[in-house]
């Protein structure tokens, strides 16, 4: 058997001795998996990290379909990624099922946790535990075209408030402007529907989705009237015939054309428009409800979280409390016109040149995400039991029948 | 045993020694798949978790669910109306462009080259092309008169399939002409020149003589396109992303929504096997079919 000389006894012990000694650790890399569509704003957020820390973090972008599948199956394999950043609707499902490590201890003390969106600090808690945080936010607004609304002897600063001032600008629009169109949205596309439609309900007062068999489920004012108020836009032709087929491929390119007066669309339009559409002039609004006041968003985007079996654990949480700290904010979010998760930093220096970015902004603080399992069976299927309402209510006219059915295949789908 | 022995076993058994690596790459890469598959089938597994064992629960629930059988006769209905197209057409082009003269050496590249693209991306142009506001297509129709005004092709059940089938044999059936061209230049050169010197006219030619000898590759080339019908997904979720109200659903796409969606991975296995019997039945059929042909 081959002996250790002196000399390679003593360096071993050097090594073991400085791997045992706190602080003197090497530096590590993590990995970040973020799904494509947000992995512009993460890789802002990385950059800003890696150039004022010694611990690097590595962006993987994932394809937003396969999310789910890739974590599911890296939790099962025990092969996970330090950090992982997704759609904010799959929280629910995951901290169920265990995939995500609980950060209440940590995460749930830091000061600056407080003042992310309350839609955020909703959806990453269960059971009174908190499993991770906002990281890169989106949220839905209205986008108006102020040209059209001149055309249409409508004042261009004075965006509707409530869904029938909608309803009747858009049927001005279609009356008074030829080649255009009051209002626009995916019509097979039950994704897009829940961002730009559901928050005209909620805002109103409407419980959508159950949490469990027996829970409310499309209860309360403002669905019927959002449902009605569709369906005549749509019979009066206030809304274009190819909007029954999009499967959301259109839900911001037809706005685009300069043909729509109104759609329900995302912070992100701001800067595509800007940069697309230089010379368009268009506006931005809160979504309304059935009174002034019931304004209201949905607060979409991506949460950070740190899947359970996470190799660097505590330094994935170091990075998760820094990108809530005011100079990740303001110089990884807002400096790149993104908008920050924490509510308290909408109105921010970068923000001030353009104040639609402002309006954005603070449609976070009032903004909702729906809490519910099985989030993807009742709203994203493509035939799911919200889009199918929506088709049932709009394109064939019945609204209270189609209430009726998708609440029933609410209470199914909850149930399981 | 002497090394004698060890020799004549060897000889008697060289030839499964012989297809022993592709067996092991088929049990490999096909059977145990296919037996995890099985397994699966019987759980109630999701993306999420679970794996307890149900026994035939999925394949009952399957039985019942409306929405498959609805998916699976759409299939059905799609795969009768593209076959003969893909057939008649892939032929057509086969006997303008079997001979190896330089045009129609170029026409047959030209033809194949959309085969070699992915089918997403072709799906994804041809989505485009047929848009009603920016769409080539429509554009085309338009101008020339056939319609009077750009239409929407996927708010129609039919004008979605009649869209869908465009596609498709755009871009595969040159892969159907290939084939039908290889069949076409195995047939003796001589039958047809003494078919000639009888009197026999193309036609007659292509009816007697073309027609009958390559009905082994017709079959063959049914059979591919069958099942790549039967299996379609991608054309579908781009194209029509199952609009309008379902009607476009696949079988595949069924699957898919089931297991990837609606995360149930057991329930999407039962319907898997269910497709695989289907097909395997249907395809059994076509090559006891084929196995009866007339060969040179």
């Amino acid at each position: 058997m081959h002996m250790p000389s002196l000399r390679q006894a003593i360096f071993a012990a050097a090594l073991t001795s400085v791997a045992l000694v706190p602080g003197t650790a090497f530096a590590e890399t993590l990995n970040l998996w973020a799904r494509s569509s947000s992995s512009t704003a993460a890789q802002h957020m990385i950059d800003l990290w890696n150039a004022t820390h010694d611990d690097k973090i590595e962006l993987t972008t994932i394809t937003d379909n396969q999310m789910v599948t890739k974590l599911a199956t890296s939790v099962q394999s025990g092969d996970v990624p330090d950090l992982i950043s997704f759609d904010l609707i799959f929280m629910p499902d995951f901290m169920k099922a265990g995939f995500l490590t609980d950060l209440t201890d940590t995460l749930g003390a830091d000061p600056n946790q407080a003042k992310v969106a309350q839609a955020f600090r909703d959806l990453a808690s269960y059971d009174g535990r908190l499993y991770g945080t906002g990281f890169t936010p989106d949220v839905s607004i209205l986008l108006y075209n102020k040209d059209i609304f001149v055309k249409a002897g409508l004042d261009p600063e004075k965006p509707p408030k409530t869904i029938g001032e909608l309803e009747a600008y858009a049927m001005q629009i279609k009356e008074k402007v030829p080649d255009a169109y009051g209002y626009y949205f995916s019509g097979s596309c039950g994704g897009c529907n829940i961002f730009t439609q559901a928050p005209m309900m909620w805002g109103s007062g409407a419980t959508l989705l159950p949490t469990s068999g027996d829970a409310p489920a499309l209860e309360g004012p403002g669905v019927k009237e959002v449902l009605t108020m569709l369906k005549n836009l749509w019979e009066a032709k206030a809304i274009p015939e190819s909007a029954e087929a999009d499967t959301g491929s259109n839900f911001f390119a037809t706005f685009e054309t300069g043909t729509i007066g109104m759609v329900g669309s995302g912070g992100f339009a701001i800067s595509a428009m800007k940069a697309n559409h230089p010379d368009m002039n268009f506006g931005i609004a809160p979504l309304p409800g059935i009174a002034d006041g019931n304004q209201s968003s949905f607060v979409g985007g991506d949460v950070i979280a740190i899947p359970k079996g996470a190799k660097h654990a505590d330094l994935a949480t170091q990075f998760i409390q820094w990108q809530l700290t005011d100079e990740a904010q303001l110089e990884g979010l807002a400096k790149n016109l993104i908008l920050p998760s924490r509510t308290d930093l909408a109105d921010n220096k970068y923000f001030q040149e353009d104040q639609r970015y402002v309006v954005t902004a603070q449609a976070v603080g009032i903004g909702q995400t729906p809490y519910a399992f099985h989030f993807n069976d009742m709203v994203n299927a493509d035939q799911s039991p919200w889009l199918t309402m929506i088709q049932t209510a709009v394109f064939d006219g019945d609204v209270d029948g189609a209430i009726e059915a998708a609440r029933d295949a609410f209470h199914a789908i909850a149930a399981q | 045993m002497g090394d004698a022995g060890v020799v004549r076993a060897l000889r008697r058994n060289a030839g499964f020694l012989y297809v022993l690596p592709a067996l092991a790459f088929v049990g490999f890469f096909v059977i145990w798949p296919l037996i995890q598959l099985v397994q699966i089938s019987l759980t109630d597994t999701s993306l999420l978790g679970g794996g307890k064992y149900v026994g035939f629960e999925n394949y009952s629930k399957a039985f019942e669910d409306k929405a498959f059988w609805r998916a699976l006769w759409f299939t059905a209905r799609y795969t009768v109306f593209i076959t003969p197209v893909l057939m008649g057409l892939g032929f057509a082009l086969a006997l303008l462009t079997s001979a190896n003269r330089p045009l129609q050496q170029i026409t047959r590249g030209i033809i194949f080259l959309p085969v070699v693209i992915g089918i997403g991306s072709s799906s994804l142009l041809w989505f485009w092309l047929f848009d009603q506001q920016v769409g080539l297509f429509n554009k085309i129709l338009v101008d020339i008169g056939i319609l009077s005004e750009p239409a929407v092709w996927f708010t129609k059940v039919d004008m979605a399939l009649i869209a869908v089938i465009i596609s498709i044999t755009w871009k595969v059936i040159g892969f159907g002409m290939l084939l039908f061209v290889a069949g076409i230049q195995s047939i003796n050169g001589e039958i047809g020149e003494a078919a000639l010197i009888d009197g026999g006219n193309y036609w007659q030619r292509v009816w007697y003589i073309i027609l009958p000898l390559s009905l082994r590759v017709i079959l063959l080339t049914t059979l591919i396109s069958v099942i790549g019908s039967m299996l379609a997904f991608e054309q579908f979720y781009i194209m029509t992303g199952g609009n309008p109200r379902g009607q476009t659903f696949t079988s595949v796409y069924w699957i898919y929504q089931n297991s990837f969606i609606s995360f149930k991975l057991g329930y999407g296995a039962a319907l898997s096997i269910i497709l695989t019997i289907i097909i395997l039945v249907f395809s059994s059929l076509q090559v006891i079919l084929s196995n009866r042909s007339p060969s040179q």
